[in-house]
């Protein structure tokens, strides 16, 4: 072979080897198959109502025939726009009156009802729920999602997968277990050994109701202002511990532990990188944050965000935020034994687990 | 000299070596964000700053969208920085100002020194709020984005924070789409895995914000700095305050449509970094203050990564030089490794980084446009070199610094 042609053919190979992660380089550059930015929901704003809200248009086309089943007391069944086939009732506050009677059954459609609903145990309903007035649920009953235009009640046991929503109140009877989002307009009550994710109420009590109280807390007298005004901030490099009953007027920032003993006072917000331990009756005007795990022990008050970045820990008598002042209680795994009240959000991101404590 | 390039090859493996960490972070590690759950609390009064510098081709689109945004309407005032502009920006600034009273606060800057820095200090004294947002004018605020910004300043030791900027006119052109694979590397691997790792995030002054009690406590806006975000990244650290990063608190910006601007841009980056690095780079690894070991280490490797630019193009020049002078120790391996080093594992790791972070956006064919990031990375490597050059000319001759605003190319609307 000539020498010249050998060199340009080794030349020519190389350069095409050279060219070959080029290839679908050009061909992207030229057909722009992956070319929009990101996409960025620009009017997302975390809002947990959005699934419930969006239920509410979505069902909007069956409120004539909703309005007419109220009126006749009639039952009414069909197809919405998009093939799901719904179940309208104009009269559901007899159980026996729903068209699932057998323990085990699976309702497959949409429930649409004008008034109160109570619904069967031992059902699993694999669509959505509306309920036009109160919603009463059976045990062990296994829900997608219920709106609900006033009280919702699950019975023991049940579940939820993915959202409920209620303009009322919503309570959980023990044992229920509430994946996805569950918010009320209201109050929500959760009893023992419910486990949840996220939660959103003006009220959130957890165990049963403490009657007579009202929104605020003991410490009153510090709860007037905001957790993230500019006060002065200790900052130590590794552990430190705010005695028992002391007074602390500015923000504490530890590098390491944080103890902050019975009865002590921060004015001010807390944060350590490592553990926190808050002891009884400790009163924090603003935000609690820990970098590990959080105790917070019986008969706190703590007035602004409480984050914990691995678990958290809240003993019963506890008391975040006020309905004047809501916030939010965040944590991936979080144990909230009964007699704690939350105002705002209680957001467990892997697990959240009411505990009972005998 | 071999020496020289020894230390070469070394600080090449050490900034390799961070690449591969921070990806492999991101893609198995443990992911921080603990303060995007808080949706419910008790909305402090903020101030929102608009830096705005003949900008009447965008200003209107962050007005309105910041007019709309979910947040109590009560509590956050916008303050536009009108900046010395010469065109159409102030006529726009006042017919927002008429038509949402009381919610817009106009800061008409006629004159005094150029520089966002320099605009930012001079409008402090309208700004009450412990809370302060900034945004450049071409930055577009979804509904969500000022609450997720506020909300990390209820940690008491968080005195900055920054948000991700993603790139809107990502399909223009090749450059548009090799800086939208940069910016994706740089915000959802780089910034989340210092995040994860509690390194220094660094703050990048628009999608941003900084607690007034903390920018008080170092001294204010410095307006002698190019990049007063980096500025303000170092300071804030040197005072033990942390930087915290929002990895899903995203913004819309626009990037630079054409390689003049962008050259230009990344000089005076990388002008404004070595500047930072020369004054706090020495005090922050040894000096007496509040950033903690790890905080040391990686604020400096931080600071270094513009130096690392015109070193690697003296270790190629070293690398040639040795070899033809026939030191050839380990008969030329530590030659060709010299040469080689940056373009293969540096690069590589700088590649791996980009695929994982548009994976991890879901994003997967754009992942074919990597091979042409050799491209951006030798337009910039030239770019940085030439600007060190130029700051250490500068430094011998005493010139002043100066500030170059980046061009727009959006449309007026």
């Amino acid at each position: 072979m000539n020498p010249f042609f050998a060199v340009a053919g080794l030349i020519l190979f190389v350069s095409l080897m050279f060219m070959l992660p080029l290839v679908p380089a050009l061909v992207e550059l030229k057909r722009k198959s992956d070319a929009l930015p990101l996409n960025v929901i620009q009017q997302h704003a975390g809002e947990i109502r959005h699934f419930a809200n969006s239920f509410r248009t979505y069902i909007q086309v069956l409120q004539p025939t909703l309005r007419r089943c109220v009126a006749s007391g009639a039952t009414a069944s069909g197809a919405l726009p998009d093939g799901v086939k719904y179940l309208a009732l104009g009269r559901c506050d007899d159980p026996q009156a729903l068209p699932i009677q057998q323990p085990g059954a699976i309702c497959p459609v949409t429930i649409v009802a004008g008034s109160d609903i109570i619904v069967p145990p031992e059902t699993t309903f694999v669509r959505d729920i509306y309920a036009g007035g109160r919603f009463r649920g059976g045990d062990n009953n296994s829900y997608r999602a219920i709106l609900g235009e006033e009280d919702v009640h699950l019975g023991r046991f049940s579940r939820v997968t993915r959202w409920v929503h209620a303009v009322g109140e919503f309570a959980a009877d023990p044992g229920c277990g509430l994946s996805g989002r569950i918010s009320s307009d209201s109050c929500i009550r959760l009893q023992g050994a419910c486990t949840f994710l996220r939660l959103n109420a003006p009220r959130i009590e957890i165990g049963p109701a403490r009657a007579g109280e009202d929104s605020m807390p003991p410490n009153s007298e510090d709860r007037a202002v905001e957790g993230s005004e500019s006060v002065q901030r200790f900052l130590y490099d590794g552990n430190f511990e705010v005695h028992a009953g002391e007074l602390i007027t500015g923000n504490i920032v530890a590098r390491g532990k944080l103890h902050v003993g019975s009865g002590a006072r921060i004015r001010g917000s807390v944060k350590s990188a490592g553990d926190m331990l808050l002891e009884t009756g400790v009163s924090v005007r603003g935000s609690a944050i820990s970098g590990r795990q959080m105790l917070i022990g019986p008969d706190c008050v703590i007035n602004g965000p409480v984050v914990a970045e691995h678990s958290l820990r809240i003993a019963a008598g506890v008391q975040c935020g006020s309905l004047s002042h809501p916030t939010t209680v965040s944590a991936p795994r979080m144990e909230v034994e009964e007699g704690v009240a939350v105002f705002g959000t209680l957001w467990a991101r892997e697990h959240g687990e009411v505990v009972t404590i005998p | 000299m071999i020496y020289v390039l020894y230390f070469i090859v070394f600080m090449i493996c050490i900034y390799t070596a961070r690449h591969y960490w921070f990806t492999l972070n991101r893609l198995f590690g443990f992911q921080r964000h603990p303060y995007i759950d808080i949706d419910t609390a008790s909305w402090p009064l903020v101030t929102v700053l608009v830096a705005a510098h003949n900008e009447e081709k965008v200003i209107s689109n962050i007005l309105s969208a910041l007019m709309t945004v979910k947040y109590p309407e009560d509590r956050m005032l916008v303050i536009p920085v009108n900046d010395r502009s010469t065109d159409g920006t102030r006529a726009i600034i006042d017919e927002f100002v008429a038509r949402f009273p009381g919610r817009i606060w106009p800061f008409h800057r006629v004159a005094g020194k150029s520089g966002k820095a320099a605009a930012l200090k001079d409008a402090m004294e309208l700004v009450k709020t412990e809370v302060i947002l900034i945004f450049d004018a071409d930055y577009i605020p979804g509904a969500g984005l000022i609450k997720q910004l506020v909300a990390p300043f209820f940690d008491p030791e968080v005195g900055g924070v920054m948000g991700r900027v993603v790139p809107l006119n990502v399909g223009t052109n090749l450059l548009t789409r090799l800086l939208d694979l940069e910016r994706t590397g740089g915000y959802q691997v780089d910034q989340q895995a210092r995040m994860n790792l509690r390194l220094v995030p660094q703050h990048g002054g628009t999608v941003a914000g900084v607690r007034l009690s903390a920018l008080r406590e170092i001294g204010g806006w410095n307006d002698k700095s190019l990049t007063e975000d980096t500025d303000l990244t170092y300071r804030l650290l040197l005072y033990g305050w942390k930087t915290a990063y929002q990895n899903r608190s995203e913004c819309y910006e626009e990037v630079p449509e054409t390689w003049a601007v962008r050259i230009k841009q990344i000089m005076r980056w990388a002008k404004g970094h070595n500047q930072a690095m020369v004054t706090y780079g020495l005090r922050l690894l040894l000096g007496k203050h509040r950033a903690t070991l790890r905080e040391r280490i990686d604020g400096v490797l931080l600071l270094g990564i513009y130096v690392m630019a015109p070193v690697t193009l003296l270790g190629w020049a070293l690398a040639l030089a040795v070899f033809f002078q026939g030191l050839a120790p380990l008969h030329g391996v530590i030659a060709l490794f010299s040469l080689t080093a940056y373009a293969a594992l540096g690069n590589l790791a700088a590649f791996f980084e980009i695929a994982a972070a548009a994976r991890l956006d879901g994003t997967r064919t754009r992942i074919c446009l990597l091979p042409f990031l050799v491209l951006g990375f030798a337009v910039s490597i030239f770019s940085v070199s030439r600007a060190a050059l130029s700051q250490v000319s500068d430094l011998v001759t005493g010139a002043e610094l100066h500030w170059d605003k980046t061009e727009r190319f959006r449309k007026v609307s």
